[in-house]
């Protein structure tokens, strides 16, 4: 038994999200949208920082009991957490997952640009990205304003 | 409005070519295609030389013109095109009267005047963004006319069809932009519709903190236009002997952050006879106006200048523009 599967116990349905750089999973619990996990009251969240890794040194896990992570949710964290792994749990059975990269990014991700329609007071505007992969950068779909990936964690909506 | 219905209503425009801009909305110039713009071209130049006649064809349709922003020339020609092509225009020119000034959204705004019937909305907004977010709240089609710092694409209409009819071409066409690249909206709408043609080369004029925002960029070199970037002074007076066209731009002293910023660029370059010496005695000099000081007033008297006639090609091209997207009779 590894020493980090004894700072909590294995989930026996959900997802766990492992090789978060260090000190980043509160990204990946902004980016699945805390408020809408909220709303299900069947589901724990356990996140663990700071955890010795052979792979990464140091790194986070979260571990989300009762909570299947979608196919477009699984797009961005791998976008934006490039050495991200998923596995899903069903009925304590490990299922690894690799996710495509998302065309598209709807809401989650403020733009940088404060004078872009979405960043305006009360317009019900919701941001929406076009990913320029193969540049490293999300371009807003409203106002062309380009966003470097490394740099979406810091204009994270929630 | 919705993509799903934008070119729904194809039909055949006054000079006998499918018109592939009835019921669009013009946005961006990226959006539209050199086709697209050689339609407009072609109208606006029978209507400019009196072959085609465009008066009383938007009888019975109603333009909404919404300027939450200043403007002279693109507000005066949008409505006086409007008129004489017969339509009835709605206009909210001076937002400090109307509900916006109560805070009411762009969405109501648009939401509530097409409650009106109107036909077409023509908006300028400070926000970037604004013309694609109204054109999905929008069921009619949205023109952009000024969208923030973002883009201007009917001043980048008439800035193309003037290089054309004083160059003869545009294909091959070496262009200077000089000046605040960075906050001007002109610029990256020309720079959109110039990569539609062939051979173009495009050099940015500017100092650093100036100099043209890295989506411009990115969307020439992605589709293959040469350009150059000019920082310095002397690399300025290297570049003119090589310029078809210099288009100057008023520095947005408005769109700036931070006011100590204008300060350290203010008056960094003016645009006078003796700059115009480096330049072949053929250079064309646009602006798309107000000008402030950046452009001296001796040049007005040089055959190099093209910014008047540039201004007054905004009535033809917002006359053939309506016309177009209306779907107008003939």
């Amino acid at each position: 038994m590894s020493s980090e599967s004894l700072l909590v116990r294995k989930i026996d349905w959900g997802t766990v999200l492992d090789h978060i750089p260090a000190w980043k999973g509160d990204q990946v619990i902004k980016l699945l949208n805390l408020e809408s996990l909220k709303q299900n009251p069947d589901v724990s969240v356990i996140v663990l920082h700071n955890v010795p890794s052979k792979k990464l040194g140091r790194k986070d896990i979260v571990k989300l009991y009762h909570y299947m992570v979608s196919e477009d949710e699984a797009k961005i964290l791998a976008l934006v957490l490039p050495q991200i792994t998923i596995n899903y749990i069903r009925d304590w059975k490990v299922e690894k997952h690799s996710p495509g990269l998302p065309e598209k990014i709807v809401g989650k991700i403020r733009c940088p640009e404060t004078t872009c329609i979405t960043n305006v007071e009360r317009e019900p505007a919701t941001t929406r990205y076009i990913v320029m992969k193969e540049h490293g950068v999300i371009a807003c779909e409203y106002c062309d304003t380009l966003l470097e990936i490394e740099r979406i964690p810091d204009f994270l909506i929630g | 409005m919705p993509s799903s219905l934008s070119g729904g209503r194809e039909g055949v425009s006054p000079l006998g070519l499918k018109n592939t801009l009835a019921g669009r909305d013009i946005i961006s110039c990226r959006d539209l295609s050199r086709e697209d713009a050689e339609l407009v071209f072609r109208l606006a130049e029978e209507v400019n030389s009196g072959t085609i006649h465009l008066e009383d064809t938007l009888v019975g349709r109603k333009v909404a013109l919404i300027f939450v922003e200043p403007s002279t020339r693109t507000f005066q020609s949008f409505y006086v095109a409007a008129r004489s092509l017969g339509a009835e225009v709605l206009s909210i020119h001076d937002p400090a009267v109307s509900s916006i000034a109560k805070g009411e959204t762009l969405y109501d705004t648009v939401k509530m005047i097409e409650g009106y019937g109107v036909d077409c909305i023509v908006l300028r907004h400070p926000a970037r963004g604004s013309a694609r977010f109204a054109a999905e709240a929008a069921s009619v089609p949205v023109i952009n006319a000024g969208s923030g710092s973002q883009e201007h694409p009917t001043q980048a209409l008439l800035d193309v069809f003037t290089i054309k009819s004083k160059l003869g071409r545009v294909d091959g066409a070496k262009i200077g932009m000089l000046g605040d690249l960075r906050y001007s909206r002109t610029i990256p709408s020309l720079c959109y519709l110039l990569a539609k043609y062939n051979g173009v080369e495009i050099f940015f004029m500017a100092p650093h903190l100036l100099q043209v925002r890295r989506e411009v960029e990115l969307y020439l070199s992605e589709r293959g236009v040469t350009y150059r970037k000019a920082v310095e002074a002397d690399e300025i007076k290297e570049v003119m002997p090589e310029l078809d066209v210099l288009y100057v731009t008023r520095i947005q002293k408005e769109r700036f952050p931070d006011p100590t910023e204008y300060e350290r660029v203010r008056g960094s370059y003016v645009v006078d006879a003796k700059l115009l010496s480096y330049g072949r005695s053929d250079l064309g000099v646009m602006h798309p106006l107000p000008r402030v000081d950046e452009l001296s007033p001796e040049v007005d008297k040089l055959p190099n200048a093209w910014y008047f006639e540039q201004a007054r090609n905004g009535l033809p091209i917002r006359k053939a523009l309506l016309h177009l997207v209306l779907g107008g009779a003939e």
